[in-house]
C-alpha cells in the first residue's frame, strides 16, 4: 500500500518572512526573480510505524560540539585523537557511562547499518575515513557483525576518488548506488518525490533500495561546506539529496529549489526513521565553492566534529559557523541575493569568494524544521563546545 | 569504465561496468566481440599468449582467446577482483578483495600457491625476477617468493595502498594513501627514500631511465630521481590523479580530468585534450593513435 502525500508550497511568502531579516540587507533582490515552488507529491509505504528514533531524533535540540588541535595536522587527520573526540562527544551526547553504551542507544547487534558518507569534493575534503572507521568499531563495538555494516553513497565514481574501499576494514561493504547518471536500477520506484521543477521530463526522484529495503539504520557522516545552491550542505543534504536519484534538476541557475525538497525528502519514510545520528565531519570546513572545489583557498583545517540526532539543530549551527568564517574572510552572506555575484562562469565562481553561481537557500534548514525534523531556532538548540579534554 | 584498454594485434581490449570485456578494430572502433561476465569489471585486462585475462567482481578471473572471444578457461577468486593479472613465465598472479593473493597455470588456470595477506587487495603486482610485489589495504607492501607464495619481508607504510609498485634497479617504488611516495629496497624491504605529497597516493609510477613519475590527488605529477627522491619536476593538473602515468619516448601522458602530455625531461605541458568527460585511466599510446576510456563509456581514438 502506497501513501500519496502533497506538498504544497502556500509559503513562498511564509519563505520570505523566514528569512526578511537577510533579505531586508540585500538591497538588489527582487522578488520577481525566485519562481514560484511547485507542488511536490510524496508516494511512501502506508502504514509504516514511525520508530521512536525518528528524526529529530533521541536527544532533539541537542548539538555537541568538540574540537582539538591535534585533530589535523598538515592535512592529515589523526584517528586517534579523532577517536578521543567521537567518544566523549557521544558519551556528551547520549549521558551514557562509557562510549559502548552511547552506541547501543542508536544500534543494536541485529542492525544491518549504513553509514551515509558524503564523498563530493573527493578527494580534498569529503566526509574523512579516519572517521568513518571509528563508527565502524563502534558500530560493531555493540555486536554487530562487519558484513552488516555497509558505507555507502550515491555515486560509485566518487566513492573511488575517495579510495574508500581499501580504507574501510575488510569485511565492510562499500557501495555506490549508481554508476553512472540515468542508473535507476539501485533505487525503489515505489517510493519517490515528485514534481515539475523547469519543464524536465523526468519528474520523480526515487529513494534509494539500500536504504528502502536494505538497511535498518543509517549514521550519516555529513561535511562542512558552504553549498551554492542549499546554502550549506550538512545533515540534510546528505541525507535527502544523498537518498533519492534525478536531484540535480532541482537546480537550474540561478534558481534552486533545495528549498523545500531537501527537507521533504528527510521527511519521507522509512528514510526518517532509519537515520538515527548524525556525525558531522569538520576536520575541514569548505567555506566557499562548495560542494566540489578542491581550492585549497577556501578549506579551513577546523578540526572539529559536531554530533546529534537533530539534523536541522546541527545543520543551524554548521550555517553559523560558516557565515562566520566567511564574515571573517571578506566574503558575503550566502543569505546574499545580489544579483551582481552571479556567475555563469564555473571557473570564476571555483576562485571567487565574491562569486556563486545560484540565489542560495539556506532557508532549507528551517524549512525542514517547520516539517518536524528538528529546530532551527538558535535560541532553544542546547549546543555544548567541548575542548581539549 | 573504471579501467584501461589495452591493445593487441590491431584490437583495442576494453572491460566495462556492465561486465563485458570488448574487443574493438582499431581502424573503424567497430566491436569484433565481446565477452560478457557474471558482474561488473573494475579491472584492467592483461595479455597471456594469445588470451585476454580479466577478472571481475564476482570474483573468477577468466581467460578468452584474443581472436575469436570464446572462454578458455576460468579461475575463481576469494572475493572481487579489482586487480590485473600479471603473468611471468608460466604462472599468473592476481590478488582480491579477501586479500588472497594467487598463483594459476598460465596453461589452464590451475592453482599452484594461494597466501592470504593482512588486508584487501586493489594493487596489480609486479613481478621482478623471482619475486611478486604487491601493497595492500593493511598498508604493507610485501615481498613474496614467486614459486612458493611465501611472504619474504613486508614492509608498513601509514594507510592503506591501492598503487600498483613498480620495480627498476632492485629498488619498488609505490604510493601509499598516507600521502607519501616511497622507494623500497627490494631485497630486504628498507625504506631508501620517502617523498610527501599533499594528498594520497593511487596513482602507480612509471618509471624511466632515472626518473620516477607519479601523480597525487592533489592533482600534482611529479619527477623524482630514482637514487636520491630529489624532485626534478611538479606540474599541477587540472583534477586529483588516480590514473597511471605512461611514458613512450620523451613524453608523459597522462589523465586528470583531460588528457595530458608533458615533456617528460622538465615536465612542460605540451598538449591537452579535453573530450568532455572525465577521463581518469591511463591511455595507450602508439606511433598512430593514443586510445583512452572515459568513466561516461565512451572509448577515444586520438590520432
Amino acid at each position: 500500500m502506497i501513501d500519496r502525500r502533497l506538498f504544497v508550497k502556500h509559503t513562498f511568502l511564509g519563505g520570505l518572512v523566514l528569512c526578511l531579516d537577510h533579505w531586508a540587507t540585500s538591497p538588489a533582490y527582487s522578488e520577481d526573480l525566485i519562481p514560484p515552488v511547485p507542488p511536490i507529491y510524496v508516494n511512501e509505504p502506508a502504514g509504516t510505524q514511525p520508530s521512536p528514533l525518528r528524526m529529530p531524533g533521541l536527544f532533539p535540540g541537542h548539538v555537541v560540539e568538540i574540537g582539538d588541535p591535534q585533530a589535523i595536522v598538515a592535512n592529515r587527520v589523526s584517528q586517534p585523537v579523532v577517536r578521543r573526540m567521537l567518544e566523549r562527544a557521544l558519551r556528551e551526547l547520549t549521558g551514557a557511562q562509557d562510549v559502548r553504551e552511547a552506541w547501543s542507544k542508536f544500534i543494536e547487534p541485529k542492525d544491518i547499518v549504513g553509514i551515509k558518507i558524503n564523498p563530493s569534493g573527493a578527494p580534498a575534503c569529503c566526509s574523512s575515513p579516519e572517521i568513518v572507521r571509528e563508527i565502524v568499531a563502534g558500530v560493531q563495538s555493540v555486536g554487530v557483525p562487519v558484513e552488516n555494516i555497509h558505507v555507502y553513497d550515491r555515486y560509485a565514481y566518487e566513492i573511488d576518488i575517495g579510495s574508500y574501499q581499501t580504507l574501510v576494514p575488510s569485511g565492510v561493504r562499500v557501495i555506490g548506488v549508481e554508476d553512472r547518471k540515468l542508473d535507476a536500477s539501485g533505487y525503489d520506484s515505489n517510493i519517490y518525490c515528485e514534481a515539475n521543477f523547469f519543464g524536465e521530463w523526468e519528474t520523480r526522484s526515487y529513494m534509494a533500495s539500500i536504504v528502502s529495503s536494505s538497511l535498518t539504520k543509517i549514521i550519516s557522516v555529513p561535511t562542512m561546506k558552504d553549498h551554492s545552491a542549499a546554502g550549506v550542505t550538512g545533515c540534510l543534504k546528505n541525507i535527502g539529496y544523498g537518498t533519492f536519484n534525478n536531484v540535480d534538476r532541482s537546480h537550474r541557475r540561478p534558481f534552486s529549489f533545495t528549498d523545500p525538497l531537501i527537507g521533504i525528502m528527510c521527511s519521507v519514510e522509512p528514510l526518517r526513521s532509519k537515520a538515527v545520528l548524525h556525525i558531522m565531519d569538520g576536520m575541514r570546513m569548505l567555506w566557499h565553492g562548495g560542494p566540489l572545489s578542491q581550492n585549497p583557498k577556501f578549506i579551513f583545517p577546523a578540526g572539529i566534529l559536531i554530533v546529534g540526532t537533530d539534523p536541522v539543530a546541527m545543520d543551524t549551527i554548521e550555517l553559523e559557523k560558516i557565515e562566520a568564517k566567511r564574515r571573517k574572510e571578506g566574503a558575503p552572506s550566502v543569505w546574499s541575493r545580489d544579483p551582481k555575484s552571479l556567475t555563469d562562469n564555473g571557473d570564476e565562481f571555483f576562485e571567487d569568494a565574491t562569486k556563486n553561481l545560484f540565489y542560495r537557500q539556506p532557508h532549507h534548514i528551517a524549512a525542514a524544521g517547520k516539517l518536524g525534523l528538528g529546530t532551527s531556532d538558535l535560541k532553544q538548540i542546547d549546543h555544548r563546545v567541548l575542548g581539549v579534554g | 569504465m573504471r579501467s584501461a584498454p589495452i591493445l593487441y594485434d590491431g584490437l583495442l581490449y576494453v572491460s566495462s561496468l556492465a561486465g563485458f570485456l570488448n574487443a574493438l578494430d582499431t581502424r573503424t572502433g567497430k566491436v569484433r566481440w565481446r565477452f560478457k561476465t557474471t558482474a561488473p569489471i573494475h579491472s584492467t585486462p592483461s595479455l597471456n599468449s594469445g588470451q585476454v585475462l580479466v577478472s571481475c567482481d564476482g570474483g573468477t578471473l577468466y581467460a578468452i582467446d584474443s581472436s575469436s572471444g570464446t572462454k578458455t578457461w576460468d579461475v575463481p577468486a576469494g572475493g572481487e577482483v579489482w586487480t590485473s593479472a600479471i603473468v611471468s613465465k608460466d604462472t599468473i598472479f592476481f590478488g582480491d578483495t579477501n586479500g588472497n593473493m594467487q598463483a594459476v597455470s598460465s596453461t589452464n588456470g590451475t592453482l599452484q600457491w594461494k597466501r592470504a595477506l593482512g588486508g584487501k587487495i586493489y594493487s596489480t603486482a609486479c613481478i621482478a625476477g623471482q619475486r611478486v610485489f604487491v601493497g595492500s589495504s593493511d598498508g604493507r607492501v610485501y615481498s613474496m617468493d614467486a614459486k612458493s607464495g611465501d611472504i619474504l619481508w613486508k614492509t608498513p607504510t601509514g594507510d592503506g595502498i591501492d598503487s600498483s609498485p613498480a620495480v627498476a634497479k632492485e629498488t619498488l617504488f609505490v604510493g601509499s594513501l598516507d600521502y607519501f611516495f616511497y622507494a623500497i629496497d627490494t631485497v630486504n624491504g628498507a625504506i631508501r627514500w620517502q617523498h610527501g605529497a599533499e594528498l594520497g597516493i593511487t596513482s602507480s609510477p612509471a618509471i624511466s631511465g632515472d626518473l620516477v613519475v607519479f601523480g597525487c590527488k592533489a592533482g600534482v605529477l611529479r619527477a623524482l630521481n630514482v637514487q636520491t627522491g630529489k624532485v626534478i619536476w611538479a606540474q599541477r593538473l587540472g583534477q586529483a590523479i588516480t590514473a597511471p602515468p605512461v611514458i613512450s619516448g620523451g613524453t608523459v601522458w597522462i589523465q586528470s580530468g583531460m588528457t595530458y602530455a608533458l615533456n617528460l625531461a622538465d615536465g612542460n605541458i605540451l598538449w591537452r585534450a579535453s573530450l568532455g568527460n572525465s577521463l581518469q585511466s591511463a591511455p595507450v599510446v602508439t606511433e598512430a593513435a593514443v586510445y583512452l576510456t572515459g568513466i561516461e563509456g565512451n572509448v577515444y581514438a586520438l590520432a
